[in-house]
């Protein structure tokens, strides 16, 4: 390979963005191979694969990849492509299998991904063919509070470090309780829009009150819940955070009230307050009295591609993404709590929710914006809330003074820098954990 | 007088099984052309009170684990609405604001294959078949096929649908969204 190519594609400065990175097939490719063949990608969750040998079809990127248990109870992200002449060897979404068989010509892998049977061994191959060097190609797999990772680079920093100082946020959804979480899902379906737009969107509070405005008309009425104006946006209290790579958003609740989700309504609500109140205790023993009661994580996207709280968009060219939407459960929640959430969750967001019916046609234009001959030539502004954002004496990372800000998005995008000018995981900062973990809650749950 | 006056009057006779499969075609018939011609309230009509609206998802498994394929109520689907969610997803369109289906969808619902078997309870499951396709902005087009299963009842005279299963012949589903009524 020959000298990395260097991308300045934005000023931080005045928030500038050249929009070339949105559909350039040579960009792209780059990215699969700069982002998506270093950083830990999220691939899935541990109750996907409950018990020995249960896999689990996901992706890296474009690469497929079988998520298993091996007979063991290890976790392995292998890479589904028979070492023959390159096969998938999983073709269901999910299930439990022992050993997964090449259809083209029967090479057989454990569900450790060793490659454990040959037709023709000794007829065919004189015994000559070196099995344990053709195995399925491994990533490296971790965990956090169930949620699994994986990455193909060797150099790559631990899971522990790559999440860094977002986990002190993240925990406050993810690793709320001793039981842990459920995933359900995921609901798979097709957007002609560039990655990096949803990605965008996590942080992008200020598009709510237009392009949302139907829905929260409708649900004010049918199910009491708030009104989200512009006015109730621009004086919210929460606030972005940039932290270590991650763009997350939160909010500082000292009113001991449960976090927001969809699934709340006037109806549900006793339950939300009743569940919050019961669990607290709990909370605060995992998570420490400060983050157990100030503070509840928002819209959310880890670095770089996680969306939404668990949902993967996976690329699929620079003008498609491929979003697979999951439902997270508290496992020991009552059923009529997880319920409520499930309905608002899939009502909501998905393919078919009121809410996101909406977003699809602003983030396709977006993408087509810059496949225009004129229009990828004038940049995106992204200048809002320029250098009202710093560091906070009681958060870590990088915090917004306002909520509607594009912060986040800016230090994404030369976060997208970093990688992409990077030779190797040595030249992509890292910054180090100060955040004070207080409680018993740990990486893996 | 013309030469129609000489031609005879024949009768058919239908058993109440043909009745019913007739009836309920006309049914179909009225649903599709109300959605193909955006009368979403009067589409709401068809609907009882108690109604559920599903659509489960479709997965990849192996032949002798079809037990798999759909995914059963209580896990994650596409749609699992009740009738108040389904008049919110009328009430946001008119608010005129809905923007992923404003300006709408243009749709054509063709639906086939009726096989009407009737229940306890005065009630019928009804299978029928569809081929939607639906035109949107300038160029977006999309062909959903699938198949509905439907229990109706009889509310005042009139057939109402009280649970609605929707089954797309899609795993990934190709549109961009699923923002009309199946």
């Amino acid at each position: 390979m020959g000298a990395t190519q260097k991308y300045s594609i934005i000023d931080p400065a005045t928030g500038k963005i050249d929009r070339g990175i949105f559909s350039d097939q040579a960009v792209y490719d780059q990215e699969m191979e700069k982002i998506f063949g270093r950083a830990w990608l999220m691939i899935g969750h541990e109750s996907l694969v409950p018990k020995v040998n249960d896999f689990f079809h996901t992706y890296m990127g474009e690469d497929p990849v079988i998520l298993t248990r091996d007979g063991q109870g290890r976790l392995h992200a292998l890479l589904n492509m028979c070492r023959h002449r390159g096969n998938r060897v999983v073709r269901c979404d999910d299930g439990n299998a022992t050993r997964f068989m090449c259809t083209y010509h029967g090479w057989t892998y454990g569900s450790d991904g060793k490659l454990e049977h040959v037709a023709g061994m000794s007829e065919a191959y004189y015994d000559a063919l070196d099995k344990p060097s053709l195995g399925l190609v491994q990533a490296r797999v971790d965990t956090y509070a169930g949620i699994v990772f994986a990455t193909w680079a060797e150099d790559a920093p631990s899971l522990e470090a790559f999440l860094g100082d977002a986990r002190w946020y993240l925990d406050t959804v993810f690793n709320r309780r001793d039981g842990g979480m459920q995933a359900l899902g995921p609901m798979k379906w097709l957007e002609p829009v560039n990655w990096k737009t949803m990605v965008d969107n996590c942080s992008d509070n200020y598009h709510v009150p237009t392009t949302h405005l139907s829905s929260a008309r409708v649900q004010t009425r049918y199910l009491g819940r708030p009104p989200l104006s512009h006015k109730d946006q621009f004086e919210s209290p929460n606030k972005h955070v940039f932290v270590n790579g991650h763009s997350l958003t939160f909010r500082e609740a000292p009113d001991n009230t449960p976090r927001y989700v969809h699934g709340i309504s006037k109806d549900t609500f006793p339950l939300f307050q009743a569940y919050h109140e019961a669990t607290l205790p709990e909370v605060e023993r995992r998570l420490g009295a400060f983050r157990a009661r100030h503070v509840q994580l928002g819209n959310h996207s880890i670095f770089p591609n996680g969306v939404l709280g668990f949902r993967l968009a996976l690329p699929r060219g620079p003008l498609q993404t491929e979003f697979w939407h999951f439902v997270l459960l508290e496992k020991d929640a009552p059923e009529a709590l997880k319920h409520a959430i499930r309905i608002g969750s899939q009502a909501n967001n998905g393919a078919a929710g009121l809410f996101e019916q909406d977003d699809v046609d602003n983030w396709r234009q977006v993408t087509a914006a810059s496949k225009s001959r004129l229009g990828r030539r004038i940049s995106q502004d992204l200048s809002m809330g320029l250098g009202h954002a710093g560091a906070h004496p009681e958060y870590p990372g990088v915090v917004s003074e306002r909520y509607i800000s594009e912060n986040n998005q800016r230090l994404f995008y030369q976060r997208w820098e970093e990688f992409m000018n990077a030779e190797s995981w040595a030249d992509i900062p890292i910054a180090p954990i100060t955040a004070r973990f207080e409680g018993t809650a740990t990486l893996h749950g | 007088m013309g030469k129609h006056a000489s031609a005879k009057v024949t009768t058919v006779t239908v058993t109440p099984r043909q009745a019913l499969w007739l009836e309920l075609m006309a049914f179909y018939t009225h649903e599709a052309w109300l959605l193909d011609e955006r009368k979403f309230k009067e589409w709401l009509d068809l609907f009882t009170d108690d109604v559920l609206y599903f659509m489960p998802r479709r997965k990849n498994v192996l032949r002798r684990e079809a037990h798999r394929e759909v995914t059963p109520l209580g896990d994650l689907s596409l749609i699992e609405d009740d009738r108040r969610y389904l008049e919110m997803r009328v009430a946001r369109l008119e608010t005129g604001m809905a923007w992923g289906e404003d300006p709408p969808s243009r749709t054509r619902h063709l639906i086939g294959n009726l096989v009407a078997e009737p229940l306890s309870k005065g009630e019928v499951k009804a299978k029928t078949a569809f081929l939607v396709y639906r035109s949107h902005l300038e160029t977006d087009h999309q062909l959903l096929a699938g198949s509905r299963e439907d229990v109706l009842r009889r509310v005042n005279g009139a057939w109402k649908i009280a649970k609605r299963t929707v089954l797309l012949d899609a795993n990934v589903l190709l549109d961009k969204n699923l923002s009309i009524f199946l």
